[in-house]
């Protein structure tokens, strides 16, 4: 696991498609130091004034970034993300959303042989408000800085909940956008652990919703690692139908499998806070810090 | 995506699977013949999507024509999860002493595939006892490995071949044809010891569509889900009468929630995406404007990188066409003030946060 720090270089992958351009402005207006593209046939271009290369080795090269954002449609993730890891990428943020589950499968054990950590795909990212750095598409004035650190499989519903906290007075030490497809490039368990050992952080906020038993598992975890933070957690789709897939490649109930009312008992067993809607969130939150 | 049993089947003879001699009938008239040309007794099973077929009723073994027909009057007019089947399996009866489970399917939180296999099956794997679960690397398995789970099993030498070459078709399957989900439940084991899969289901994960044209036609399609997914709108139809729209997946999810919490009753679930300019906006407000059984709508967006404004305007160009049902906003975000005139003196209702926009849609005020 690593976090982004402010001023440190940042490629964007496909930075010459639609939403590559418009990212590559918005996270440039935030703080964060994109310093170089690439787009493979589009070297020599820039974009907003950075350059841009065919390959992320010519990026990392001329620019010795460690991380980058991906915006690279579904069809081509996989061939983009072993392209960033072979070129020494230790932390990728996979925006795209519809990349098939094999080859999630593939990037997850690449990333794991080079110890790189990968965020998404289907996700918003990683911003670190306190250091004026964002590797993803979250709009900015949801979040401010503090000691709260947020994560979650939903990218609106991140900057709904960061939003109600910001009002609230509680900035976030980190908020995370793990994303929703059924397999996670980092998981909630390996955000909770990283975030317990951050001292800018007094309470962690955990959005899940149905499908899966990431909660689950989390919740089993919390027990037996005896976690120290207070945390609050809020579950999307106590009322969704089963077997239907709910916007997210993730989020579809099967059976008795994957319901809203498994993860909130399992963490409410756990000592989590479990709000009703992401409204309760800041409240809870108020509440756990006393 | 889910198959039918029938196509399920299919692929399973496609990938050297034996199952059972069968027909598929999509109306009564279909009945008569496709029994005459089975080996009696013959089952009568509904085609449909939903799990739990036999204890809805949705299974009858049948030894005449006359009893056969009869059934199948009864199932076409079943309706199994609210799906009522387009067509019915009629397949020879399979006569076994002991059924077994047997799956390839993804493990979220392990990260892996899975191999799960029970000497003893029954109808859920989860309480099924002394059950075997190996993961299964990326590349595929091998003999060995597929002998290992037998010996784990404890299977008699003939079972154990036999299982072997079934595990091997079946992971085969998942590997190529990119599925989520293969499982044998049974696979029965006939007096004669042989290994037979009575029922197949199949999920395709559908991300890697793109490289399986062969799945695109597969399906009949909801003309509503079927204009969502040609615009690139996430949709899911439901029973109620307040049409859901949002930005964002997990929004729309606990807009739902906070629909079903007031007392009302979702009649879609629609999420726009990321990003929603003013013609996807319009695109999606007049499909489900469109749906019959929605009475009125909600519309929840989060504003960030969507802009207020450009949601006030794809309502706007919607309210231009005429016979937009009452419509509840919640509009947040940047440009939401400008949002907010742009819609004044129409009849759209602006609320500030969701929970007034919902009681106010709930209520019907």
């Amino acid at each position: 696991m690593m976090l982004p720090r402010g001023g440190d270089p940042v490629i964007v992958q496909n930075m010459t498609g639609r939403y590559g351009r418009l990212h590559t402005k918005l996270m440039l207006d935030y703080g964060t130091n994109v310093a170089a593209g690439a787009a493979p046939g589009k070297g020599g271009e820039s974009v907003e004034g950075v350059p841009v290369y065919d390959t992320v080795a010519e990026a990392v090269a001329k620019t010795k970034a460690r991380a980058s954002v991906c915006f690279v449609p579904a069809e081509f993730t996989l061939a983009a993300g072993v392209e960033a890891l072979d070129a020494g990428i230790e932390l990728l943020v996979i925006i795209t959303e519809h990349v098939p589950i094999r080859d999630e499968l593939k990037l997850v054990q690449l990333a794991q042989a080079k110890g790189a950590t990968i965020i998404g795909p289907n996700c918003p990212g990683i911003i670190v408000p306190s250091e004026k750095v964002k590797l993803g598409i979250m709009p900015a004035p949801s979040f401010s800085p503090g000691k709260v650190a947020l994560y979650s499989r939903s990218g609106t519903l991140t900057y709904e909940i960061a939003g109600e906290l910001t009002a609230s007075g509680h900035g976030q030490s980190v908020a995370v956008g793990i994303g929703g497809d059924p397999i996670n490039g980092s998981t909630p368990i390996q955000w909770m652990d990283f975030v317990q050992g951050m001292e800018e952080t007094d309470a962690v906020v955990v959005v899940g919703e149905i499908g899966g038993d990431a909660e689950e598992r989390l919740a089993r975890h919390i027990e037996k690692s005896g976690y120290k933070k207070p945390i609050v957690g809020y579950i999307a789709g106590r009322h969704a139908p089963k077997e239907k897939k709910m916007g997210h490649a993730g989020a579809i109930i099967y059976g008795d499998y994957g319901t809203a009312d498994s993860k909130i008992r399992a963490l409410t067993a756990a000592g989590v806070k479990v709000a009703k809607t992401p409204m309760d969130v800041p409240r809870l939150v108020r509440e756990a810090l006393g | 995506m889910r198959l039918y049993e029938y196509q399920a089947k299919s692929l399973f003879k496609e990938y050297g699977l034996s199952v059972p001699k069968s027909i598929l009938v999509h109306d009564l008239e279909g009945v008569r013949g496709a029994f005459a040309s089975l080996a009696p007794p013959v089952a009568v099973k509904s085609q449909v999507l939903a799990g739990g077929r036999g204890k809805a009723g949705g299974i009858a073994l049948v030894d005449d024509p006359s009893k056969a027909e009869h059934e199948a009057a009864r199932i076409f007019a079943l309706p199994i999860g609210g799906e009522k089947p387009a067509s019915l399996l009629l397949e020879e009866g399979y006569p076994h002493e002991r059924e077994m489970y047997l799956s390839v399917t993804l493990d979220r939180g392990e990260r892996s595939y899975v191999a799960i296999a029970a000497a003893a099956g029954g109808v859920e794997v989860e309480s099924m006892k002394g059950k075997v679960i190996r993961k299964v690397p990326v590349g595929g398995i091998d003999a060995g490995f597929a002998a290992e789970m037998a010996s784990e099993l404890k299977l008699p030498p003939g079972e154990s071949s036999q299982f072997v070459k079934i595990l091997l078709s079946l992971e085969r399957l998942a590997r190529e044809k990119e599925c989520e989900l293969t499982e044998i439940n049974p696979l029965a084991v006939g007096k004669d010891g042989t290994l037979m899969p009575l029922d197949a289901k199949v999920i395709v994960d559908d991300n890697a569509l793109f490289r399986h044209p062969e799945f695109a036609k597969l399906h009949p399609e909801d003309e509503f889900e079927g204009e969502a997914s040609r615009q690139g709108f996430a949709f899911v139809r439901l029973d109620g009468d307040i049409a859901v729209v949002g930005n964002g997946a997990g929004l729309v999810l606990s807009t739902l929630d906070l629909v079903g919490d007031a007392g009302g009753e979702p009649a879609c679930f629609l999420d726009l995406g990321g990003g929603a300019q003013q013609d996807r906006v319009e695109a999606a407000i007049r499909l489900v404007n469109r749906l019959p059984g929605a009475s009125r709508i909600l519309v929840n967006i989060y504003g960030g990188i969507t802009r207020s404004t450009d949601v006030a305007a794809g309502i706007r160009a919607v309210i231009s066409g005429g016979g937009l049902k009452p419509l509840y906003a919640r509009v947040s975000g940047a440009e939401e003030e400008e949002a907010r005139q742009m819609l004044a003196g129409t009849a759209v209702k602006m609320y500030k946060t969701a929970p007034e926009a919902v009681a106010a849609v709930v209520k019907g005020a």
